[in-house]
């Protein structure tokens, strides 16, 4: 198979819901406009940002990092060790290398020194890993982004993620989830920074091969807590979907975001949800530690109290 | 036989070649959408043939959680 876009090498990434195929080169030039484009459309990222990437280790937070210090923003990296045995020991040496080999160094939290070690925290909390994990990072993203002067949050969600979301959230009719599913979460005065996900357009399979060809040594092994996760039978849903109908995945996430506005006023004139569907404001700062919150106390506030009450079982 | 690797599963097995990429992925129970092909530091696309005698790895693209 020849490259669709020279006609001269041969295609090492073939694209079936692009209809194309393309060589190393010209698969580097489309990648990159695709993130140009994801994030021109939502104006998820200006010239002047300080970003701060929230990287894990893994092939799509390494490849946010890499094209965003490529199209020339001003980066650093943000590493939360969540304290998994062997596997954060494995993704910290990952996300070090790649920031040395570029001449930086990641801002790294450790979780075990804050007292919420993932596994720990969700035995003691009897929460499920997963949700500890997103409530733990998305308070350390923020915090460490307010406290430092970062003027935007950059996580490496791609297409395959939102898409997945957004399946899990019609399936269960998550009006409030669909609400704030969208590649830019505006920022607030009072310590809300503003947090963008600019690999939405760009499929896991296009990020894992634009690491490859680029020779990211990103971590391929999975985080042990996620076995369960149900994001991944949404994955395996949409990814039958695609095989049999290319393109879908992307027709249902751009479909959503372009048909959204429509899409919420029926589910709240349906009465879905039982309450209206208005934005979700933050109404002040939590009583424990500042931070910007819905409710009285911060949903880590929170947290780590369930986790010094509890006890591991 | 062509060796196929999937180190993620710490799982191998050999198919019959040459093979195109899309029957070793057939042979393997993996769908195509969900996986890289990789030959050393080569991409596979899925219609390429593998020669008896070679040896590919299945890397899987799907993170959860």
């Amino acid at each position: 198979m020849k490259c669709k876009r020279c006609r001269k090498a041969a295609a090492a990434v073939d694209l079936p819901s692009h209809h194309s195929a393309f060589c190393p080169g010209c698969f580097f030039v489309f990648f990159r406009r695709q993130v140009e484009e994801g994030i021109r459309k939502f104006s998820l990222l200006e010239p002047h940002d300080r970003v701060l990437v929230c990287v894990s280790g893994g092939k799509d937070s390494l490849v946010l990092w890499d094209i965003l210090m490529e199209l020339g923003y001003e980066t650093e990296g943000l590493y939360i060790d969540l304290g998994i045995d062997g596997y954060s020991d494995r993704s910290a040496e990952k996300v070090a290398a790649f920031a040395a080999a570029r001449g930086k160094e990641p801002i790294v939290v450790d979780l075990r020194r804050e007292g919420v070690p993932i596994p720990e925290a969700a035995k003691r909390s009897r929460k499920e890993e997963c949700s500890v994990c997103g409530t733990v990072k998305r308070y350390f993203f923020n915090r460490v982004a307010a406290s430092r002067g970062f003027t935007v949050v950059a996580t490496g969600h791609n297409l395959d993620d939102e898409s997945a979301r957004l399946l899990g959230n019609v399936l269960h009719w998550h009006g409030d989830h669909l609400e704030r599913q969208h590649p830019l979460l505006p920022g607030e005065g009072d310590g809300l920074v503003r947090k963008v996900k600019p690999l939405w357009r760009v499929s896991e399979m296009e990020t894992a091969a634009y690491g490859f060809l680029k020779g990211i040594d990103y971590l391929t092994e999975e985080c042990p807590m996620s076995e369960d996760a149900t994001s991944l039978v949404y994955k395996e849903a949409l990814s039958l979907l695609e095989e049999k109908m290319p393109g879908t995945r992307s027709r249902f996430y751009m479909g959503f975001l372009t048909k959204k506005g429509t899409f919420l006023n029926f589910l709240t004139s349906a009465g879905v949800d039982g309450a209206p569907l208005s934005p979700a404001e933050h109404s002040g700062k939590c009583a424990v530690c500042g931070a910007p919150t819905y409710a009285e106390t911060c949903g880590f506030c929170r947290l780590k109290e369930k986790v010094g009450r509890g006890t591991v079982r | 036989m062509i060796l196929v690797r999937m180190p993620q599963r710490k799982k191998e097995l050999t198919v019959p070649g040459p093979k195109r990429v899309m029957d070793i992925l057939a042979a393997a129970g993996v769908r195509p959408t969900t996986v890289l092909v990789t030959q050393g530091t080569r991409l596979l696309t899925k219609d390429q043939r593998v020669e008896d005698g070679e040896t590919v790895d299945i890397i899987s693209v799907v993170s959860g959680g």
